[in-house]
């Protein structure tokens, strides 16, 4: 089974370009590129380009795709942007079988675990929630309507996951908060039971994972701003270790590249057993790879793959 | 008595030292600090007066905790936390906790109430208004001067409490909190503004713990069935989960108003 490995890299240039997003399949049969407006998939078992269509009667992203994601099974796919679309796809086809409209530009978007509903989050720190369910599609168009089920006050949302059992959804946001919610048998109600605070970063939260052994506790993951790796028992918003990515890169920058505000984290991905992180820093040109020991609970520091 | 007076002048020093440092985090407020009164004198609101509204959705300019654990308790509460031993309690689980809060406190005048009622419950007063907060910092520095051994249960903190309450308050803290204003904010543009919404409810009801109000009591208030059929928030539930019964709801009751003015109207025409 493919370790699925995901990296964000900034566009070299103009900031006002939004960054390239790579997500991978699950179970490693695809890889999905968005550049700003253009969505490309490759297809890694035939090993060529995979060409989108669209059936939900929308034209491809108009603006930039903010948010990528894939199912837990992989059947499903999602894509999100400014263009304030959301668009689900399926990944046998690589068909668009619908596309939602938001009422403001998306940050963040996530499949639930059964497949039968798409969050997104907006700006102003609401998650809402659509049905994408095999439901026949004279089922009504209330059903189809997003509805909002919780929101973070005021804050742009920048990473919103499920946990692996599918009882819970997390989302980060800017005001270094992450939320651990309760996910409900039936969501078009809200989610309103929180589950847990996880609260520690001293800046913005940029991305969080859940990572887990086959059978045995799962944990959260997260990176922000502040330049940390921190592991987290989301049952109980308690934090079991922080890892400073700072004196590791340190030497691997320049020195005028060693301010605190390049050393962000840019994204994180845990391998499917959650023995490893990848995790990608802003500024450094090249991969950092932390261990993840559960028994231990800690994070420690392997090695920096450059590039080139 | 000089030595009473000795004891409570160095007490009130020592807070408004620390007190400094929180209120330069917090910038503005120089004219409330400007008549800082000697100890025991209570504050006029005169030098205090602030704007009745403060933006509640802008960043925030004051040091906020990062998690409920570096709430700095020995700086609001110098008789339960001494300052010396202020690690080690914190993190003592048979230390008391703040079990009130009361959401824009204004200039306090709730918690100067309740804290005799109360003398053994922690309370702290959230307030986004710089200077209203330090004229109740002021106020409760000058009544415990003045009361040797009273008010030392209660405190305020300048904080934008609809960002932050899940800084200062862990899960199932609070026995209760005073939402005591009126929070209209009319126009829907303006919902978001609302301290009381639906998507801060979920915060309060995490930091609040449950099962503080025995069911039967629950059970005999009216105004609890009310909440749910009867406010702007229930409507907003029932027409988005139930489309149908809502207008049902709403046909029903137009119905019965018609009706209603009906027989009156044929009541008073009988009388005459």
């Amino acid at each position: 089974m493919e370790d699925a490995t995901v990296e964000e890299a900034e566009v070299s240039g103009a900031a006002e370009f939004a960054p390239a997003l790579v997500a991978a399949h699950p179970l490693g049969h695809s890889v999905a590129v968005a550049v700003g407006s253009e969505l490309r998939v490759f297809d890694l078992k035939d090993g060529s380009a995979v060409s989108l269509s669209d059936d939900s009667g929308g034209g491809s992203h108009s603006d930039a795709i903010r948010a990528l994601s894939f199912s837990m099974n992989g059947l499903l796919f999602a894509s999100a942007g400014d263009d304030k679309l959301v668009k689900v796809w399926k990944t046998d086809s690589w068909c668009c079988i619908q596309t939602i409209t938001s009422e403001k530009r998306v940050s963040a978007v996530a499949i639930s675990n059964d497949g039968l509903y798409v969050t997104f989050a907006d700006k102003f720190g609401v998650i809402w929630l659509v049905n994408v369910g095999q439901s026949d599609g004279g089922q009504g168009s209330t059903d189809n309507k997003p509805v909002p089920i919780f929101g973070h006050y005021c804050s742009i949302i920048t990473s919103m996951k499920f946990s692996p059992d599918g009882r819970f959804i997390a989302t980060a946001d800017r005001d270094f908060k992450i939320r651990v919610t309760l996910f409900p048998k039936n969501p078009l109600r809200g989610a309103h039971e929180i589950q847990s605070f996880c609260l520690g970063h001293t800046e913005f939260v940029s991305c969080i994972a859940f990572t887990c052994l086959s059978q045995g506790p799962s944990f959260l993951l997260s990176g922000g701003g502040d330049s940390t790796v921190r592991l987290w028992d989301y049952i109980n918003g308690c934090i079991l270790d922080t890892c400073q990515i700072q004196d590791k890169v340190g030497e691997l920058l320049e020195p005028n590249e060693t301010e605190d505000s390049n050393l962000a984290i840019a994204d994180i991905c845990p391998t499917n057993d959650g023995s490893l992180v990848a995790v990608a820093i802003q500024s450094l040109n090249g991969v950092m790879l932390l261990a993840c020991d559960f028994i231990a609970k800690k994070l420690s520091f392997i090695k920096v793959c450059l590039f080139g | 008595m000089p030595l009473p007076d000795e004891a409570a002048g160095g007490n009130s020093v020592a807070m408004t030292s620390g007190d400094g440092a929180n209120g330069g985090g917090g910038g503005g407020g120089g004219g409330g600090r400007g008549h800082h009164q000697g100890a025991g004198k209570l504050p006029r609101k005169r030098f205090y007066r602030a704007r009745a509204h403060s933006n509640p959705l802008s960043d925030s300019h004051f040091p906020i905790p990062i998690s409920p654990d570096e709430v700095d308790l020995s700086q609001h509460y110098p008789r339960y936390f001494p300052a010396g031993e202020g690690e080690s309690r914190d993190g003592d689980a048979a230390a008391p906790r703040i079990r009130f809060a009361d959401v824009g406190c204004g200039f306090g005048g709730l918690l100067v109430g309740l804290s005799t009622l109360f003398p053994d419950t922690l309370m702290i007063g959230m307030e986004l208004r710089d200077k209203v907060t330090e004229y109740v910092k002021e106020r409760i520095l000058a009544l415990r001067a003045s009361n040797s051994g009273m008010y030392d249960n209660i405190s305020v903190v300048r904080t934008n409490s609809m960002k932050y309450i899940p800084n200062y308050f862990r899960r199932a803290q609070l026995l209760k909190m005073f939402f005591l204003f009126p929070d209209p904010h009319f126009k829907e543009k303006n919902h978001r503004r609302r301290v009381i919404s639906m998507q801060l409810l979920d915060e309060y009801a995490y930091v609040m713990e449950v099962g503080v109000i025995p069911e039967e009591l629950l059970k005999a208030d009216p105004v609890v069935k009310l909440l749910s059929t009867a406010t702007e928030e229930a409507d907003h539930t029932i027409a988005r989960i139930f489309p149908l019964q809502a207008k049902a709801i709403n046909f029903q009751n137009k119905r019965r108003e018609s009706e209603e003015r009906r027989t009156s109207r044929t009541r008073v025409s009988e009388e005459v």
